[in-house]
């Protein structure tokens, strides 16, 4: 044993030698998943974050000055997200190019004289006039948008433009009702009680649900800053498997089967190097998420509160990733076809896992389908200690899966690189 | 050579003096969808203390022979035995004595000769003073101690080749096994190799060496064997084999290709069986040799090819060989 102890740190150091040779390697196994946390992280961090840096310019035509166009504008004014723009007069086709040009994501037509027609539909309906006899029609205040804008975001904008709305409606019935009810009760009518400083209901606010209470809020380095590296460990894969076939085909390997060199020995000779690659990926995406994101304008990565429920997930992840390199470099006949395979297949369990697109985001089969990718358990892991403040009794199970994985897939390469024609 | 880089005899050599270096016994292998058997019942006996080599064409079973003995692939059937120890179930033992060099450089490029030397050092459980003093008798053994921090990738085929073999020197083995040593590379290295295989051989080492190169086989072993289509064709001492084929044919090699009329020109001499005409050599078969030679060269003369050379009484190992293979496989 102590023998072949000594074989696995003579082959851990000979593949760390090969390794650290190969400097344009080293310096896209450690840039590629930073650059991408940056990039991504501060490219999306309005998507993921209730942040009041996320606005969209809103031009508001207001032709009409009165309740109805004031009423638009202050319900804007007072929307942190977004960023208002006001014209007294502008023709609709003025409006659509500036959409167009992109000058704005978001314009509301209020057509001049729309308090005033509000006001008589209300008369008639305060005064009971048939729906077919009525001569006003309801005021159609009318909204453009940028196709590019996400449709959620629009459907907040419109959803915020109702609320305006039906806050002018209460305000102008309740003054008709006021009118009304002077006119028949005269000097007894002292004026309708106070609902603005009466709402029967509380303001409503969201609250986020951590396992162990008050996490902070997700965002968008939560997700890309696991999500990457958990890619970028996957990555490796490619590299591995094809360094195992070079020394195939170099004959190399065979000269260590001649040797009766066992196959842990040389298994874990490539193993160990790569772990420590891993590991270093890992830290370096979270020291850049924690340290330098945020001079850029980011925000910083949480990193929980379980420091140790971090290095169990890294270390599994790691372990798996390693395990499925050496099981495609084993049963691949070349380095094309490992090359190939791998990263499609990381690909894939990547898009499947919530690595591309967030899991959130995805349609229900899929978020369902997403379970039989070991990123997605990676992920799963990771999101546990930043986002819901677990432990490392939280992260046992996704920890467990990506081990067992690694173990299926370092049997098999074992049982095939054992087997002799 | 020097003193640190001679290799130690066997230890126990005289104990095991009877046994044979190598025994295959019916030794047969067949892949699957294989149309024939790449192996198909060999039989062969390599004695202790000599230079066995193993001809034959491309296909004819070499690398599967190889590949058996080095314990890379299962033998269908039949039995090999390495140093009495049987290859499939005493493989641990066998590694030690044991020296394999493969075909091509398996060695890594980006690492340097000593470092090479060092990680396979190490894989064959070497350690400490005795492995560093191994590294430089090997070193030195390859002429390679200048270059011993280069990459190998540096190398040319012939620096590259000289490492592959040292490296299965490593562990100083009691039999040695080379496949086609000296494929393409240059005659200083060629000879190189030789020269060590030689001096290893001195020192006690048994070595079973597979080539092409017939005049390899002829100047380096003392037994050789042939295969072809998977068969032993013949074993036996080189002096035997070329004394069986002794009275066989006078060879005239030309410079140019001899007009076709040559072959049946020659045949018209009294004395003379056949002549045979292949490219730019033709041979020519009498019971009465020494007679015919001076009719020959005027007839030879008469027809003015130009001659390059004329050999009589000594058949080649290449004769030998092409008349097992049938010329099959272009030996050179």
């Amino acid at each position: 044993m102590m023998r072949n102890l000594a074989k696995l740190r003579a082959s851990v150091v000979k593949e760390a030698r090969i390794l650290l040779r190969d400097r344009q390697a080293l310096i896209l196994f450690f840039t590629m998943p930073v650059l991408f946390v940056l990039i991504l992280s501060l490219s999306l961090r309005d998507v993921f974050g209730d942040r009041p840096g996320a606005t969209f310019p809103v031009l508001v035509v207001a032709e009409d000055q009165a309740e109805v166009g004031r009423g638009i504008v202050d319900t804007f004014r007072a929307n942190p997200h977004i960023r208002l723009a006001l014209a007294e007069r502008a023709s609709e086709a003025q409006a659509r190019q500036w959409l167009i040009d992109g000058h704005y994501r978001f314009v509301v037509l209020v057509p001049a004289g729309a308090t005033l027609q509000a006001k008589r539909r209300l008369g008639e309906i305060m005064a009971e006039v048939p729906a077919d006899l009525r001569l006003e029609q309801p005021v159609s205040v009318r909204v453009l948008a940028d196709p590019s804008l996400r449709s959620d975001y629009r459907k907040v904008l419109e959803g915020s433009l109702d609320l305006a709305l039906h806050g002018i409606e209460m305000k102008l019935g309740r003054e008709q009702l006021e009118q009304a009810l002077r006119a028949t009760q005269g000097s007894h009518f002292t004026g309708l009680p106070d609902m603005e400083h009466g709402r029967l209901f509380q303001p409503v606010h969201g609250e986020t649900v951590t396992k162990r209470g008050g996490g902070p809020t997700p965002t968008s380095v939560q997700q890309n800053a696991p999500a990457w590296t958990l890619l970028a460990m996957f990555f490796l894969t490619v590299p591995l498997s094809v360094a195992f076939i070079k020394e195939r085909e170099q004959g190399s390997l065979f000269r260590l089967q001649t040797m009766t060199v066992p196959a842990w020995v040389v298994l874990g000779g490539k193993a160990v190097p790569y772990f420590v690659i891993n590991q270093i990926q890992m830290i370096s995406v979270l020291a850049v998420s924690v340290y330098v994101l945020p001079l850029l304008g980011g925000d910083p990565l949480g990193l929980g509160n379980a420091p140790l429920a971090l290095l169990l997930m890294g270390a599994s992840a790691s372990l798996a990733a390693i395990g499925f390199g050496i099981a495609v470099a084993v049963y691949a006949r070349t380095t094309e076809q490992a090359a190939g395979f791998s990263s499609a297949t990381v690909m894939i369990m990547g898009a499947l896992g919530g690595i591309l697109v967030p899991k959130a985001v995805m349609l229900p089969i899929m978020q369902e389908l997403a379970v039989i990718s070991p990123l997605s358990w990676g992920l799963d892991g990771f999101l546990d200690i930043f986002v819901r403040g677990g432990g490392v009794d939280d992260v046992l199970p996704e920890a467990l899966a990506l081990l067992a994985f690694s173990a299926f897939c370092h049997a098999i390469a074992i049982q095939r690189y054992r087997r002799r024609v | 050579m020097t003193s640190t880089a001679s290799p130690s005899p066997a230890p126990q050599a005289d104990v095991r003096v009877g046994t044979p270096a190598i025994e295959l016994k019916g030794l047969s292998k067949s892949f699957p969808g294989g149309r024939a058997p790449a192996l198909d019942g060999v039989d062969l006996s390599v004695p202790r203390g000599g230079i066995f080599g193993i001809l034959g064409p491309n296909g004819a079973g070499k690398t599967t022979l190889m590949s058996i003995l080095g314990g890379l692939i299962l033998p269908s059937s039949g039995s090999v035995r390495i140093d009495g120890h049987d290859v499939l179930t005493e493989a641990r033992h066998i590694r030690h004595i044991l020296g394999l060099v493969p075909q091509e450089p398996a060695i890594y490029p980006t690492l340097t000769a000593r470092e090479n030397l060092d990680f396979f050092g190490r894989m064959q459980g070497l350690s400490g003073a005795y492995l560093e003093s191994r590294i430089q008798a090997c070193l030195e053994l390859a002429e390679m101690t200048g270059e011993a921090d280069q990459r190998v990738e540096q190398f040319s085929g012939g620096y590259k080749r000289r490492l592959n073999m040292v490296i299965g020197l490593m562990h100083e083995p009691e039999i040695l096994i080379l496949d086609e040593p000296t494929v393409a590379i240059d005659p200083h290295s060629r000879a190189l190799i030789h020269d060590r295989l030689r001096e290893l051989n001195a020192a006690g080492i048994s070595i079973l060496i597979s080539t092409h190169y017939m005049e390899e086989a002829e100047l380096l072993c003392d037994e050789i064997a042939i295969i072809d289509h998977g068969r032993l064709m013949v074993q036996g001492l080189v002096p035997d084999l070329l004394a069986q084929r002794r009275d066989e044919a006078i060879e005239l090699q030309f410079f140019g290709e001899p007009g076709a009329g040559l072959a049946r020109a020659l045949e018209t001499i009294p004395g003379v069986q056949r002549a045979e005409q292949a490219g730019c050599r033709v041979r020519v078969f009498s019971d009465r040799p020494e007679q015919v030679i001076a009719p020959i060269m005027q007839r030879v003369q008469a027809e003015a090819p130009t001659l390059r050379s004329l050999v009589f009484g000594r058949a080649s190992l290449e004769q030998v060989f092409l008349s097992l293979t049938g010329d099959r496989g272009a030996p050179r």
